[in-house]
């Protein structure tokens, strides 16, 4: 049997964030476990206490951004290695450059990917 | 017969007509000799204005001395006779001979007149000339190595321009006797008029040069001055300043150009501008945190006998940090904004995507919860929608509202509970303090009044840290006193507003305001927040950390005019914002 993987959605679009933990539990038909956090501070908390094995962070949060909440989670030890996937908009190719240099396994841009697409991507990252 | 008595009468008589005639050849010949005289005095005259005339003419405004010299070597024809009119002229590093001949003379001649020159000039100068190369040109007549006549006559005129002996003028003839010091004296004249012409022109040049140094100097856009072979002759300031190149010393065309490296090749397009006459506009060059737009034209002459020639190049530095600013703030508008509608759009897609694939339209829960997730999206973007057609309204000046008596304080309250849930969420204290006087009915439009505590509420709560307070106050402004001090008096928490200082003056009015204890605004930034592509922006630059596209503000502010009324805002950094409207009564 398959260990449950957890995935913590870091967004603070609350719509987005049930429509996307809804299509992961459903679409990963028992495999995914998934926890949320609306902003970045809160991501960083739950990120700590929950250790997820994939992070889906959104750049664009008040208080603190994905990228700064990214950087946070890098600089623990629990944190340097768990994969994270950024969601974007087209417009944010600029700040995905940096996501690159914070070692982010994959992108997927909100409006246009779909839940298959996005799953399909969720996949690779436990399938690698 | 001849009585002879009368003899000595016609001796007289003879003796008289003799007198008289030889008298008369005599003042003919005198007279003659002075018309003479006058003639060849006037034609002198005449040759000497002419020869002015012609140097003024065909030299313009050059200072080329060179071209001054020739006009004046080809024009001695006319006026006296040579074998050979020759000049040599002191340059840095070489010495220019040239020679017109009118007939032919042998290479002894030339090789003679040549040292006589050289001679004199080192006579004149007290130094040595022996280690300066001559460049030597003839024209007119050619040598004949069969001649044997040597110069016979010969006479130098020293060039002399601004007090400094710059070459000698010399004419030479193979007969001797020749070259009276009328002559001489007439052709020293000449030379010694042009080089006066020539040293007055360089005090005018180097007057204007000064001017126009000055002028350049306090440029502030950057000039870089090149001549024909790119060698760069002048370069302002600012331009220095500009590319980060020392304020002394002048840069060559190459330190420049490899300023502009990963930018484009700034010679290959000056050099390009000056080949192909062509004024180019290059952009995209930054230096520092600044925008330019480069200016790369020929330089040509518009006057004299260089009119329309090229001259060199200018490059010119042209700041539009501001314009570029300006573009960019409305390229990010409409990128937020096209970001705000496909967010809602995007989640409406999904949200189809999952009730078709997943179980959820098979629980009732869930179908009710994807109900209300779709009503609000679409109203998201209905209200982003309207926004925008309230915006475009109001800058196209057709934006009007609907005055009716109502109820302020009870709108006011309403509106207080409509965000009590939000507020709770957020765990914001929202209270809502309205002061004695203010009427029981207001003229105004309740709709849009709603839309404007909706835009200031919505604000004051996204902003306000957890445990933190945002008061709804209404009171009465009467004219006379500071709404502020209104504020104060009626024991309300309130941030002064320091951009507008004279609220005493304005008319009796209902002021509204809510004010919060949030993160507060920075003076640069209040100013920014009246307008539709610049709130944006100073929400952006402080790291993307708020949504929204603040346009509401925007619109609030309209709708606030549009009742006659006026909006402001105060804040204090780290502390919080109080904004305020108030509707006449």
């Amino acid at each position: 049997m398959t260990m449950m993987k957890k995935i913590l959605i870091i967004d603070d679009d609350k719509i987005f964030s049930k429509i996307l933990r809804d299509g992961l539990v459903a679409g990963g038909q028992g495999k995914y476990e998934v926890v949320t956090a609306f902003d970045g501070e809160e991501g960083f908390e739950v990120a700590e206490r929950e250790r997820p094995d994939l992070i889906m962070l959104d750049l664009m949060m008040p208080k603190v951004t994905g990228i700064e909440c990214l950087k946070k989670i890098r600089a623990e030890e629990w944190g340097q290695d768990t994969p994270v996937i950024v969601e974007t908009q087209l417009s944010d190719l600029e700040k995905m450059s940096e996501g690159v240099e914070l070692g982010v396994r994959g992108y997927i841009i909100k409006s246009d990917y779909s839940i298959d697409a996005i799953l399909r991507q969720v996949g690779d990252v436990f399938i690698q | 017969m001849f009585p002879r008595e009368l003899l000595p009468l016609v001796a007289i008589l003879v003796g008289l007509y003799l007198a008289v005639v030889a008298l008369s050849y005599w003042w003919a010949r005198r007279i003659k000799r002075e018309i003479e005289t006058k003639e060849r005095e006037i034609k002198h005259r005449l040759y000497e204005i002419a020869i002015l005339k012609e140097i003024s003419d065909r030299t313009g405004y050059s200072l080329n001395i060179q071209k001054i010299l020739d006009v004046i070597a080809g024009s001695l024809r006319q006026f006296i006779e040579y074998s050979a009119a020759s000049y040599m002229l002191l340059e840095p590093s070489k010495i220019v001979f040239k020679v017109d001949l009118d007939q032919s003379v042998s290479p002894q001649f030339i090789k003679d007149i040549r040292g006589r020159m050289l001679k004199s000039l080192e006579a004149l100068l007290g130094r040595t000339l022996t280690d300066m190369p001559v460049e030597e040109t003839l024209t007119g007549a050619i040598m004949l190595d069969d001649l044997n006549e040597p110069a016979q006559s010969f006479f130098n005129i020293p060039l002399v321009i601004g007090n400094q002996l710059v070459g000698v003028l010399t004419v030479a003839h193979t007969k001797s006797g020749l070259y009276k010091e009328e002559e001489m004296a007439i052709l020293y004249k000449i030379v010694s008029q042009a080089s006066q012409a020539v040293t007055s022109l360089e005090d005018v040049v180097r007057t204007e040069q000064d001017k126009i140094a000055a002028m350049l100097e306090s440029m502030v856009e950057g000039v870089v001055m090149t001549d024909r072979d790119y060698r760069i002759v002048a370069i302002n300031p600012s331009a220095k300043e500009i590319v980060g190149y020392a304020p002394t010393g002048i840069p060559t065309i190459f330190d420049l150009a490899e300023k502009f490296k990963g930018m484009f090749d700034l010679k290959e397009k000056l050099e390009e501008s000056i080949k192909l006459d062509k004024l180019l506009t290059l952009d995209g060059a930054t230096f520092g945190d600044k925008y330019y737009q480069i200016l790369v034209s020929p330089v040509k002459a518009n006057r004299g006998a260089m009119k329309g020639q090229i001259l060199g190049g200018v490059i010119i530095f042209h700041d539009i940090t501001h314009e570029k600013e300006a573009e960019k703030m409305r390229s990010d508008f409409t990128s937020m904004m096209v970001h705000e509608l496909r967010s809602p759009l995007g989640n409406i897609k999904k949200i189809g995507e999952l009730m078709k694939s997943s179980k959820v339209l098979e629980d009732k829960e869930a179908s009710t919860e994807y109900a209300g997730m779709l009503y609000e999206s679409s109203s998201s973007m209905l209200d982003l929608v309207n926004d925008l057609l309230d915006v475009s309204k109001l800058e196209a000046g057709k934006f009007e509202v609907d005055k009716q008596s109502a109820n302020l304080k009870e709108l006011l309250v309403e509106r207080v509970k409509f965000f009590d849930t939000t507020a709770r969420d957020a765990s914001v204290s929202l209270k809502v303090s309205i002061g004695e006087g203010v009427p029981d009915t207001v003229l105004l439009d309740a709709k849009r009044t709603m839309q404007i505590m909706n835009n200031l509420l919505s604000n004051a709560l996204k902003y306000t840290p957890k445990g933190g307070t945002v008061t709804v106050e209404c009171f009465l402004h009467t004219p006379g006193t500071a709404i502020g001090d209104e504020a104060l008096r009626f024991g309300l928490p309130w941030f002064s507003d320091e951009t507008q200082k004279n609220t005493s003056k304005l008319e009796k009015s209902v002021v509204v305001a809510v004010t919060d204890t949030g993160e507060g605004l920075a003076p640069e930034n209040i100013e920014k927040l009246w307008n539709k592509f610049a709130q944006f922006t100073s929400a952006a630059r402080k790291g993307a950390d708020h949504k929204g596209t603040g346009l509401g503000l925007v619109i609030v502010k309209g709708i606030v005019e549009a009742h006659g009324g006026t909006v402001g805002v105060g804040s204090k950094l780290g502390s919080g914002s109080t904004f305020y409207f108030t509707i006449p009564l």
